[in-house]
């Protein structure tokens, strides 16, 4: 069978997340990055002093850090970012009410069913368009539980002291390359609180669309989640495809409380062209719950490891990933898990899926310091390949240094089995269905934590991107 | 010339290369990947130690007797210092044709011979790192083992080492050569008293041909004190077996590199490994099972319990190269934490480029089966008795896979000395 005949025809790459809108926006930096850029981002947002020094001190811990030599090919980038815009202002102001954001945006979100998923249930929605929030509402229901959902910018507006005391705490500046650069030209993102108690039992979803070429989003979101309060973040992300590289490095921090229950899922669809590089991380405090639900689809390269430090005593936290790397694409992927407290425990499990020239890479930590004593954490990885060049890789650390601790790792790599194609086609089913129908059954115990719109995208994405890969 | 001196000139020559390359190459620090759990500035002094070769040792040859068929091994190696002191022989392999005989002073023309065509050209040059190169320059003497087409060797060849001097490093090597369809073993021991600062370098180039099988055991029990920094390297040719196992029980700080290539379809290996921590020992495992061929199979199990403050890193990669379908690789860490202040590391690597292979691998790190530990103190069993029972149990699987009977006396003393370390605990 001809390879990958069914795709093209199907066109992924001109499905309805690869559109381009013609390029407008109201001020945007020069390509680049130096002092003065980061200044003129702090000047158009008006931002208090300190954000200013905060910028220009990550700046240059930025310029002073190698780039990683391991995870993904970063070879190219530091010429990518040379040409890249670090900063593309769409339009002046945040809209509260979805009529006020500008045509052609709204045209934009419309087409990737953004106010439709609004109407349907959610609590909230963000829509972030190159480095601004365009579009951020909450339901007066939550807001009058003194629930805040603004852009992290309005965030840091109107909650100054509460912005002040967490921001930069779960994630310090100088934690990574990325997570440095970040902290020099944030723009965008979501500022999250939920106060004591309020149960949100409907997810609040922020949408992140990147349509400037050689554009650089560098989003910024700080959640607070206080005791024994629960919500639901959903964060989606889709760009068009142009001839250069993009690049998107978002720092996710989180703070779960006593009691608290936080779940943040992705679902990362980029285009083929974009460096996806993102710093997620959690500090859980005493029987606090973090879930990650990390789905990475799109993007040439993401480096990318949600991370849950459990702080105090019963603090759990899970990361359920999953990875699909089709040609070009390569998924370095995984999750970090630190035991500190006691009686902490830790789940991780990964499935990835390989085809043509695609890699995935299982990259995590699972660390236990001493004294956490009776922490429990179990590790999971299962790869699937498709082809005979598709490429797989498991790289966890494991370091252990309390005795009561109990840590186990398993992973496992296979492909499609003969046999199992073999029985459904006997069934009546063509090669193509069996395909499909076996990568639905391996990445369905994750897919089925999805919101249901979510698992039934992913499950069609699967779907298209298996046409045309038997044979 | 004579062909001594030919030869004499040859090894001169890659010794000084090595040592340019020695001096050329920085010490690994934390900041590689490959050291990153192992600082050896921290645990050593490694600049205070002496690199100088033993003196004279090119000049004295081993003294060379007959060993008796009675007992069940075919040769025995006795090192001192680096140097063999003695080398005896049965008759069985003296007769069939097998080499075992120093590198340094190898009696006949075509042990030359065989030693020039093999000795790290292929397997583990210089230029593969600092201490690669340390021993390829400063290896006192060193033992080839040849086996020609078609002849098995059922019991092992031994080879004992034994070091006396402080603030000295030490080089052995051992080259092993198995060709077309023959069969060898031989077990090596490094032993030596506690010293002040001392390290001992062991190269392990192992080869085998078509149809070949080779099994290889290394017993270290070294004293504290001592670096023992050992690095092997195994080449399995068309449907040949290499097994290899690994024993480190002594030593301040062990630091094993083992690499084995499965270059040709129907290839496969057993890696085995068993350590034993207590005060300050430190262990970095290092190993890969690298398949380049289709149809090959490779298995490791890694066991190990610490107690005291003692660390344990094991790293091992399985790569699946390209084009190298069918393949079976496997791999298992398990290490028990006996003490508060033990910690151990596990990263078990998969890098897979082939679809149609079985992978998989296993870590677990955690304490003692607190059910099992119950139900013998139920049976009136002393705590000490029970972690006892269950240690020896938990890392006597490890022995239990080795082919019996011709190791039977290895497992013997790896067991007497697991009891011993047991009891000081």
């Amino acid at each position: 069978m001809p390879k990958s005949k069914q795709v093209e025809n199907l066109g992924l790459d001109d499905d309805k997340y690869r559109f381009v809108d013609a390029e407008s926006h109201i001020y945007r930096t020069r390509p680049g990055l130096d002092e003065s850029v980061v200044r003129e981002i702090s000047q158009h947002k008006e931002e208090p002093a300190w954000m200013l020094e905060f910028r220009l001190k990550a700046l240059s811990i930025y310029e002073s850090k190698p780039m990683p030599a391991w995870g993904g090919d970063l070879s190219d980038l530091e010429t990518t970012l040379k040409d890249i815009y670090f900063y593309v202002k769409p339009q002046d102001q945040t809209e509260r009410s979805w009529s006020d954001v500008p045509d052609k945006i709204k045209t934009t979100f419309e087409r990737l069913g953004i106010p439709e998923a609004e109407q349907k249930a959610l609590a909230g929605v963000g829509a972030q368009y190159e480095s601004e929030m365009v579009y951020h509402s909450l339901k007066e229901e939550w807001a009058s539980q003194g629930v805040i959902f603004d852009s992290i910018e309005d965030g840091l507006k109107n909650h100054p002291e509460l912005f002040r005391e967490y921001f930069g705490t779960v994630i310090p500046i100088a934690d990574n390359k990325f997570s440095a650069l970040n902290s020099a030209v944030w723009s965008g993102g979501s500022f999250v609180y939920v106060p004591k108690g309020v149960n949100l039992e409907i997810p609040l979803q922020a949408y992140f669309r990147v349509n400037q070429e050689k554009m650089g989003q560098f989003e910024r979101t700080l959640i607070i989640i206080e005791e024994g309060a629960t919500a639901h973040y959903i964060e989606g992300c889709t760009a068009p495809v142009y001839s250069t590289d993009s690049f998107h490095s978002g720092v996710i921090e989180i703070v779960v409380k006593k009691d608290a229950r936080f779940r943040y899922t992705t679902i990362q669809n980029w285009s083929n062209n974009m460096y996806n590089l993102v710093t997620q991380r959690a500090v859980v405090q005493a029987n606090g719950t973090m879930e990650w639900l990390d789905g990475n689809l799109g993007s040439k390269l993401t480096m990318k490891y949600p991370s849950c430090y459990l702080m105090g005593q019963g603090a759990h936290g899970s990361i359920m990933s999953i990875a699909y790397a089709g040609t070009g694409q390569h998924q370095d992927t995984g999750g970090k898990v630190v035991h500190v407290a006691k009686n902490t425990t830790s789940s991780i499990i990964s499935k990835s899926i390989s085809k043509e020239d695609g890699r995935s890479s299982y990259r995590g930590l699972c660390k236990v310091h001493e004294g956490a004593t009776g922490a429990r954490s179990n590790v999971e990885c299962d790869a699937l390949l498709i082809n005979e060049t598709s490429r797989t890789d498991t790289y966890p650390y494991i370091e252990v240094d309390e005795k009561t601790a109990t840590v186990g790792h398993e992973a496992t790599v296979s492909k499609v089995g003969d046999e199992q194609l073999f029985y459904l086609k006997n069934r009546g089913l063509s090669e193509e269905e069996a395909m499909a129908l076996i990568v639905r059954g391996f990445i369905e115990p994750i897919a089925k934590e999805l919101p249901l719109e979510y698992a039934v995208e992913l499950n069609r994405l699967i779907e298209l991107e298996m046409e045309g890969s038997v044979g | 010339m004579t062909d001594q001196s030919k030869y004499h000139s040859w090894l001169n020559e890659k010794r000084s290369h090595a040592w340019s390359v020695y001096e050329n190459t920085p010490m690994p620090t934390t900041k590689s990947e490959e050291w990153r759990y192992t600082d050896l500035t921290k645990l050593l002094s490694l600049e205070h130690l002496n690199l100088q070769m033993t003196a004279g040792s090119h000049l004295k040859a081993p003294s060379r007797e007959h060993l008796s068929e009675t007992i069940n091994t075919s040769g025995r190696i006795q090192f001192a210092d680096g140097l063999i002191s003695s080398l005896q022989l049965t008759s069985d392999i003296k007769n069939r044709g097998v080499i075992v005989d120093s590198m340094q002073n190898p009696q006949h023309e075509k042990h030359q011979e065989i030693i020039q065509a093999n000795l790290g050209t292929v397997l583990l040059p210089p230029e593969s790192g600092k201490f690669q190169a340390l021993n390829a320059a400063r290896w006192a003497d060193g033992v080839i083992i040849y086996v020609p087409e078609n002849v098995h060797i059922e019991m092992p060849v031994r080879g004992k080492h034994h070091f006396t001097s402080d603030k000295s490093t030490r080089c052995s090597r051992t080259l092993i050569v198995a060709e077309e369809g023959s069969q060898i073993s031989y077990v090596e021991e490094f032993q030596s008293a506690d010293s002040e600062n001392a390290m001992v370098s062991s190269t392990v180039e192992i080869i085998a041909h078509k149809n070949a099988t080779v099994d290889f055991v290394s017993v270290q029990n070294l004293g504290r004190g001592t670096f023992f920094q050992a690095d092997q390297k195994a080449v399995v040719h068309r449907d040949a077996t290499i097994n290899t196992l690994n024993v480190n029980l002594g030593s301040t700080v062990t630091r094993l590199d083992l690499k084995t290539q499965l270059a040709e379809p129907g290839a496969t290996t057993k890696m085995l490994g068993l350590y034993f921590g207590d005060q300050n020992q430190h262990f970095d495992h290092n190993t890969s099972q690298d398949h380049l061929a289709p149809h090959t199979g490779s298995d490791l199990l890694y066991k190990g319990a610490l107690d005291g403050d003692s660390r344990a890193t094991f790293r091992g990669v399985i790569r699946v190269h390209s084009g190298a379908q069918q393949t079976d690789a496997y791999q298992t860490n398990r290490t028990l934490l006996l003490s508060d202040k033990a910690q151990a590391n596990s990263l078990p690597n998969l890098e897979i480029e082939a679809d149609d292979v079985k992978c998989s691998h296993g870590s677990t790190v955690g304490q003692l089966d607190q059910e099992i530990i119950f139900y013998l103190l139920n049976r009136g069993l002393s705590p000490q008795q029970a972690e006892r029972l269950v240690v020896l149990g938990f890392l006597g699987d490890v022995l239990e896979r080795l082919p019996k009977g011709a190791f039977r006396r290895v497992v013997n003393s790896v067991t007497d000395t697991l009891k011993q370390k047991l009891s000081h605990g």
